[in-house]
C-alpha cells in the first residue's frame, strides 16, 4: 500500500475517535447536571492539588502535625487561619484541602477496584452461564446483603485501627456485587445478539469474544456505575472516620467531623463543623450528577444517530 | 453456467435432524420436543447457488446454523468435501470455519456497534492469524470494494451506526468473504433491506460465486429472490424438505402443493388476474388425526384423507433433477433417494 494511503487512513482513524469523543462531550455538556457536576469536581480537584501548598508556606499549616503556637483552643476565621483552627490550633482550611485529597483517593480507588472486580465477575457469570453463573451470583447475593459499614466497623474493632488502604480494599470487596449483577444482565443480553454469532463464525475464541466484543459494550455501563460507587465509597469512609474507626494517620472530612464531635464543639464552632459536612455532601452530589449526565450520554434512546444500541 | 463445475458435491446433509426442547420445570419435568429439522437430505454442488425456501419457522435458518456449526445436529451427518463436520470441536472446528462463512439476516444486529468497520471485517484474518496488520488493511480495502463499498477508504473508519442498512449488509458480506471461503451461507441477507438494495446484494453474491468460485446457500422466504439468484431450489416446510430441483423447473413446474402455495403467495404486478393460481393452500387448517402422515396434510387443499393423513409420503422423481415429497404424483416414478 502506498505511504500516502496509510497516512490518510491514520488521519481518518484519528478523526473518527475525535468525532466520537466530541459527540459524547457535547451531549454531556448539554446536560445542566453534567455542567454543574463537572465544575464542582474541578473545584474539588483543585482543592486536592492545592492541599500540598499550605504546609510549604509554613509548617504550622500542616493539616496533621502543624500547630499554631499562639492558639491554644479552637478559634474562628481570621487572616492567619481562613476557616479558623481546631482544638489544638491546627488550620481547618488546610485540613479541608487535605480532606479533598483523601476523598478522591478513597472514592476513586475503591470504586475502581470494585468496578473492575464486579465487571470481571459479571462478565464471567453472564458468559459462562450454568453452574458458574449460579455460584458467582449466589456469592454476590450473600455479600450484597451484608451491611458494609457495620461489617467494616466490626473488622476495624477486631483488628484495631485500619489503614486507609485497608479501608479502600474493604469497601471494594463489599461493593462489587451490585456492579456485577448489572454487568451480568447486560452480558446475558449481549450474548444473544447476532454479532456474537458472527464473531464465532469468524473463528473468535471465547476469550476474544469476551474481551473484544462483550467488554467494549459493557465498559460504558461499568464506568457509569463507577461514578455511583465513588459516592458510596466516600460516604462509607466518612462514616467510618466519624465513628472513630478511620485511619488515624490521615486527615479526612469524616475525621474532621469526629474531632468536632469528640471535643464537644458540635454547636460551638460552626466554622469547624460546616465546611467538612458541606464538602462531603457536595462531592457525593457532584459525582452523582456526573453519573446522571453520563447516563444520558450512554443511553442510546436519547441519542439521535444511534439505532438499536 | 457451465455444467462441469457443478458435478462435484461440496456439502452433504444426510438425514440431519435438530430438535428443540421447550423449557420444562421441576414439577413437570422436561418440556415438549419441537422438531426444527426432520431428517433433511441435501447436497450442494461446488460453485452453485442453492436456494433454501420456506416460511417463517420452517427450519431454514436452523439448517444454516447447523452448517456453520453455530448449533450441532442431534441426528444425522453433515460432510464438507467428504469430511464429517457434524461434531467438530476446538482447532478442527476453527479450521472448518475458514472454509464456511455466514451472512446474517439483520445487518443492524450482526455488526458490533462498538467496533469499527475495519476491525469487524478484519476479524476473521486476526482470529485465524493470517498475514500482518498491514496486509489486513490492504485485504480489508480490497474486499470492501468487492462488496460494493467504494471508495473503501471512506468506510473503514466508521462505526456501524454511521452506515445505512444496505451498507452494513455489504460490510457483513465483506467480513464473510475475506477468507475466501468455499461455502457461504447467506441467511435472508435482504429481508431487512429495501428492494433496490436487495438487487445490489444479489449482484454482489453472484460476483462472489463467479469470481471466488464459492458455493452459496441462499436462505430465503421469497420465491422471487430465489428465482432471481439460485441455480437450484429446495423447499422446506416445518423441518421437512418437500421439493428440490433446478430453480427454473421448480418455479415453472412446481409439483409439491406447498411449493405451489409459495408461488401463489408471491406478489404479482400488472395483469395479475391473468396469472393462474394453483390454489393448493387451505384457508383454514384441518385437524390431523395422527402425526404419521404428510407434514403438509393440515394445510393441503388436495390431500386425500385416507392416504395423506395416515402415511408419510414417498419421494417422487418429477423431472430431471427434480424430486417432490408427495403422495399425489401418480405420473411420476418413485425416487429411491432424495439427494
Amino acid at each position: 500500500m502506498q505511504q500516502a494511503t496509510i497516512k490518510d487512513l491514520k488521519a481518518k482513524r484519528r478523526a473518527l475517535w475525535r468525532q466520537r469523543f466530541m459527540e459524547n462531550w457535547r451531549v454531556f455538556m448539554h446536560n445542566p447536571l453534567g455542567r454543574i457536576g463537572i465544575s464542582l469536581l474541578i473545584m474539588f480537584g483543585l482543592m486536592a492539588v492545592c492541599s500540598y501548598i499550605p504546609p510549604m508556606i509554613d509548617p504550622m499549616y500542616h493539616p496533621m502535625t502543624g500547630v499554631d503556637p499562639k492558639v491554644v483552643s479552637s478559634v474562628g476565621p481570621s487572616w492567619q487561619h481562613w476557616l479558623g483552627t481546631d482544638f489544638m490550633g491546627r488550620d481547618i482550611f488546610s485540613q479541608l484541602l487535605a480532606g479533598a485529597r483523601v476523598a478522591f483517593l478513597v472514592g476513586v480507588s475503591a470504586a475502581f477496584m470494585s468496578v473492575v472486580l464486579g465487571t470481571a465477575v459479571g462478565m464471567t457469570a453472564g458468559y459462562m452461564g450454568r453452574f458458574t453463573d449460579t455460584a458467582l451470583m449466589r456469592l454476590a447475593d450473600m455479600i450484597m446483603v451484608l451491611p458494609t459499614l457495620l461489617v467494616v466497623l466490626m473488622l476495624a474493632a477486631l483488628f484495631g485501627q485500619l489503614s486507609i488502604w485497608m479501608i479502600v480494599l474493604m469497601i471494594a470487596l463489599f461493593r462489587w456485587p451490585g456492579v456485577s449483577r448489572i454487568i451480568r444482565a447486560q452480558t446475558l443480553s449481549l450474548k444473544q445478539r447476532p454479532f456474537i454469532d458472527a464473531a464465532r463464525v469468524s473463528g473468535a475464541s471465547h476469550l476474544r469474544i469476551i474481551f473484544r466484543h462483550i467488554m467494549p459494550n459493557v465498559l460504558p455501563l461499568a464506568f457509569l456505575y463507577m461514578t455511583f460507587r465513588v459516592t458510596s465509597a466516600i460516604v462509607i469512609e466518612a462514616g467510618l472516620a466519624f465513628l472513630g474507626f478511620g485511619d488515624p494517620g490521615t486527615v479526612s472530612w469524616g475525621m474532621m467531623l469526629q474531632w468536632v464531635w469528640k471535643t464537644g464543639h458540635m454547636f460551638q464552632a460552626p466554622y469547624w463543623l460546616l465546611p467538612p459536612g458541606i464538602c462531603i455532601s457536595l462531592i457525593t452530589l457532584s459525582f452523582y450528577m456526573l453519573g446522571r449526565a453520563m447516563d444520558e450520554v450512554l443511553d442510546p434512546r436519547l441519542r439521535d444517530e444511534t439505532q438499536a444500541g | 453456467m457451465s455444467q462441469s463445475r457443478e458435478n462435484k458435491t461440496i456439502l452433504q446433509l444426510e438425514r440431519v435432524s435438530r430438535f428443540y426442547r421447550t423449557r420444562g420445570n421441576v414439577f413437570r419435568g422436561g418440556g415438549r420436543l419441537v422438531v426444527a429439522l426432520n431428517e433433511i437430505n441435501l447436497s450442494l454442488r461446488a460453485g452453485e447457488i442453492f436456494g433454501l425456501v420456506g416460511e417463517s419457522g420452517s427450519g431454514k435458518t436452523t439448517c444454516g446454523r447447523l452448517i456453520v456449526r453455530l448449533e450441532e445436529a442431534d441426528q444425522g451427518c453433515i460432510t464438507l468435501n467428504g469430511e464429517d463436520i457434524t461434531h467438530l470441536k476446538g482447532k478442527k472446528l476453527r479450521d472448518y470455519r475458514r472454509q464456511v462463512q455466514m451472512v446474517f439476516q439483520d445487518p443492524y444486529q450482526s455488526l458490533n456497534p462498538q467496533v469499527t468497520i475495519a476491525d469487524s471485517v478484519a476479524e476473521p484474518l486476526i482470529t485465524n492469524k493470517v498475514g500482518s496488520p498491514l496486509d489486513h488493511m490492504e485485504r480489508v480495502l480490497k474486499v470492501l470494494n468487492t462488496a460494493g463499498l467504494s471508495p473503501a477508504e471512506d468506510y473503514v473508519y466508521r462505526f456501524p451506526h454511521q452506515l445505512s442498512g444496505g451498507q452494513r449488509q455489504r460490510v457483513a458480506i465483506a467480513r464473510a468473504i475475506i477468507l475466501e471461503p468455499s461455502l457461504l451461507v447467506a441467511d435472508e441477507p435482504t429481508s431487512m433491506l429495501d428492494a433496490s438494495y436487495s438487487a445490489q446484494i444479489f449482484e454482489i453474491l453472484q460476483g462472489v460465486r463467479d469470481k471466488m468460485g464459492a458455493t452459496i446457500m441462499f436462505i430465503t422466504h421469497s420465491m422471487a429472490s430465489a428465482r432471481y439468484l439460485c441455480d437450484r431450489i429446495g423447499v422446506i416446510y416445518r423441518g421437512h424438505l418437500v421439493e428440490q430441483g433446478p430453480a427454473e423447473q421448480v418455479i415453472n413446474a412446481p409439483r409439491h402443493p406447498y411449493t405451489k402455495a409459495l408461488i401463489d403467495a408471491t406478489p404479482k404486478f400488472g395483469r395479475a388476474a391473468e396469472v393462474p393460481t394453483y390454489g393448493t393452500l387451505l384457508a383454514a387448517e384441518r385437524p390431523a388425526t395422527t402425526s404419521a402422515g404428510c407434514p403438509f396434510f393440515r394445510r393441503c387443499a388436495l390431500a386425500e384423507r385416507l392416504l395423506c393423513a395416515g402415511t408419510y409420503p414417498p419421494w417422487h422423481q418429477v423431472g430431471p433433477g427434480q424430486v417432490a415429497l408427495c403422495h399425489l404424483l401418480e405420473d411420476a416414478a418413485p425416487a429411491v433417494n432424495s439427494g
